[in-house]
């Protein structure tokens, strides 16, 4: 099968500092993979290179078969590929409906993006408090808001990163449920995550960073007794029962 | 979504038919008329600015060029070739609009003060075109609107205000509605997700340029239409308060600030309060000490702005969410 995404040779520079140093991989649809390493291993930095925040400086983004880096972020949104946001970014002032109403205009009228983003509600588990502005909800509701509106924009591939930071084991298994289903209709997803039990529990591959450049791709077994990956990150006194903040 | 309190509608529906009927019991050739005409304009014209200031926070500071603009195409079309200022009207709306897409290339993508100084500079720049290209504005002496009442409906001129002021509350209305149409339409969603957070907007499918471009022509062909009703009502005007910062482009931003940024009724608070503040600050203190009428006015707005950074508007809904909360017990 072929893949949906492909990363080939991404790097990404600021200025003098490399974030990304020619990182590639393939992500397959239908696939949870997961992309761990220590902070500052660019993680984030590659998210925003998919999306187009921030481009590839080098290298090449193909999905869904088309050449995507250098687009605007609102056109690979529409193609299909979006993220949610570690330090969380909703429309603050706006309700939580109305956020998940923004997400699902890209391809859609208003009144299919009202009723599409009230199904989502329901199904994310925020319909109580859909009226509620974004802003004064607690971290772990904002972050559902992310999930909820990058849904309602219909993607292909997701890209979620840290939207299980700061939730209880409760909350974090119901996210796992969510995402595990929607994999099964068809959804790919790309997780952030440093919540290891939750990583190992969710994805079937992993993917680690580490200084920017990709130092093992495999499954969570392989990965886990990988040397390079225990020095860099998993063997830093890191357990996977442990709280990740 | 803003659910409608049945408290606000009436309000609404009884403010709007004061309006209707107030002005048949003022002396049509009287003071308090004109003001009244000179409300509802800048209450258009806040509502104006409020698509583009209010709903993106695009804080434009340059509106008076795309008002002065209206009212000088529609004055020479008119006197030098009698064309009808309706028709007046579409070519200075056509022109602020491409003068709107023209200056959306290099400030589009500023944000917050770079936007507000760069505008500036654009309404700046249309005063000096007024006072220098003599030979089509009539330079910094002004311009007058001939008088041609024989001509009829279509000079967009009367014998009283009264016309007048029905017609400037017709535009007002229309704004308003207008206004009212963007910010509950899948537009409006995108425009508000421009204010609150630009990238997240993008990465959800917003293509932020596009609709802050689409709004800024809006904003300017309507500021356009609305300089020409100006020009027929003055009869005449110069470039500096046709292109003015202060007696345009900030008193417009003003306007819609002061009432309540953003909102469908801030625009109508804020010309309430500004215009007779203004006339009154003038005819107090304009004789005895110059300037000193202007200083109050920004004292005024400047203590009003601290107490209340959201607006007159966000006063009202305070009370009422109390009022309705002591109900509840």
């Amino acid at each position: 099968m072929s893949a949906l995404l492909e990363i080939r040779h991404v790097t990404r520079r600021f200025g003098g500092l490399v974030a990304n140093s020619d990182v590639s991989f393939d992500v397959a649809p239908g696939e949870i993979v997961g992309l761990i390493g220590p902070n500052g291993a660019g993680k984030t930095t590659l998210f925003n290179a998919l999306v187009g925040i921030y481009p590839p400086s080098e290298g090449e983004v193909i999905f869904n078969g088309q050449p995507i880096a250098g687009w605007k972020p609102h056109r690979i949104a529409k193609a299909g590929l979006t993220k949610t946001f570690q330090n969380v970014a909703l429309f603050a002032e706006s309700t939580v409906l109305d956020n998940v109403v923004t997400g699902g205009l890209v391809n859609r009228s208003l009144p299919e993006a009202r009723a599409l983003a009230a199904r989502i509600l329901d199904r994310v588990g925020l319909r109580a408090i859909a009226d509620k502005r974004a802003g004064d909800l607690s971290f772990p509701e904002r972050a559902r808001v992310e999930v909820a509106r990058a849904l309602c924009t219909e993607p292909k591939l997701l890209l979620l990163d840290e939207v299980m930071a700061a939730l209880t084991p409760i909350e974090m298994e119901e996210i796992i449920t969510l995402v595990r289903g929607l994999r099964d209709e068809g959804m790919t997803f790309v997780v952030v995550e440093h919540h290891m039990k939750a990583v190992m529990k969710l994805c079937e591959r992993l993917v680690v960073l580490n200084f920017g450049e990709k130092i093992a791709d495999g499954t969570p077994e392989q990965i886990t007794r990988n040397q390079k990956v225990l020095d860099a990150y998993l063997g830093a006194g890191f357990s996977t029962d442990a709280e990740a903040h | 979504m803003t659910r409608s309190h049945p408290l606000a509608r009436l309000l609404l529906v009884a403010t709007i038919a004061a309006l209707a009927v107030v002005p048949l019991f003022l002396d049509p050739f009287g003071y308090a008329l004109r003001i009244l005409c000179l409300m509802l304009l800048f209450g258009a014209l806040g509502q104006a600015w409020n698509i583009v200031g209010g709903l993106a926070n695009q804080i434009s500071l340059g509106h008076a060029a795309y008002f002065g603009i209206g009212a000088y195409s529609s004055t020479i079309l008119f006197g030098s070739f009698g064309l009808t200022p309706i028709l007046g009207a579409v070519v200075g709306a056509v022109l602020a609009s491409i003068f709107a897409l023209l200056l959306s290339i290099p400030t589009l993508r500023l944000k917050g003060h770079y936007f507000a100084l760069a505008t500036l500079a654009a309404g700046e720049m249309a005063r000096i075109v007024a006072n220098s290209w003599t030979s089509v504005t009539g330079g910094p002496v002004g311009i007058s609107v001939p008088f041609r009442p024989e001509a009829g409906p279509w000079a967009l001129q009367f014998e009283t205000a009264l016309p007048n002021y029905y017609l400037f509350f017709a535009a007002f209305l229309i704004v308003t509605l207008i206004f009212w149409r963007v910010k509950t339409s899948a537009f409006g969603y995108r425009l508000r997700a421009i204010k609150e957070n630009e990238i997240a907007a993008e990465v959800v499918g917003v293509d932020t340029y596009r609709v802050k471009l689409q709004a800024s022509v809006l904003s300017a062909a309507l500021t356009a239409v609305l300089g020409t009703l100006y020009a027929q009502f003055q009869f005449f005007f110069d470039p500096d308060t046709i292109f003015g910062v202060a007696t345009i482009s900030v008193k417009m931003a003003l306007i819609a600030i002061l009432g309540g940024v953003g909102t469908i009724f801030g625009p109508w608070v804020g010309a309430l309060v500004i215009i007779p503040l203004e006339e009154l600050a003038n005819s107090w203190l304009g004789n005895s000490l110059a300037g000193l009428s202007q200083f109050t006015y920004g004292v005024l707005l400047i203590v009003v702005i601290l107490l209340n950074p959201r607006g007159l508007i966000s006063l009202a809904e305070t009370l009422r969410d109390r009022l309705s909360r002591r109900n509840g017990q």
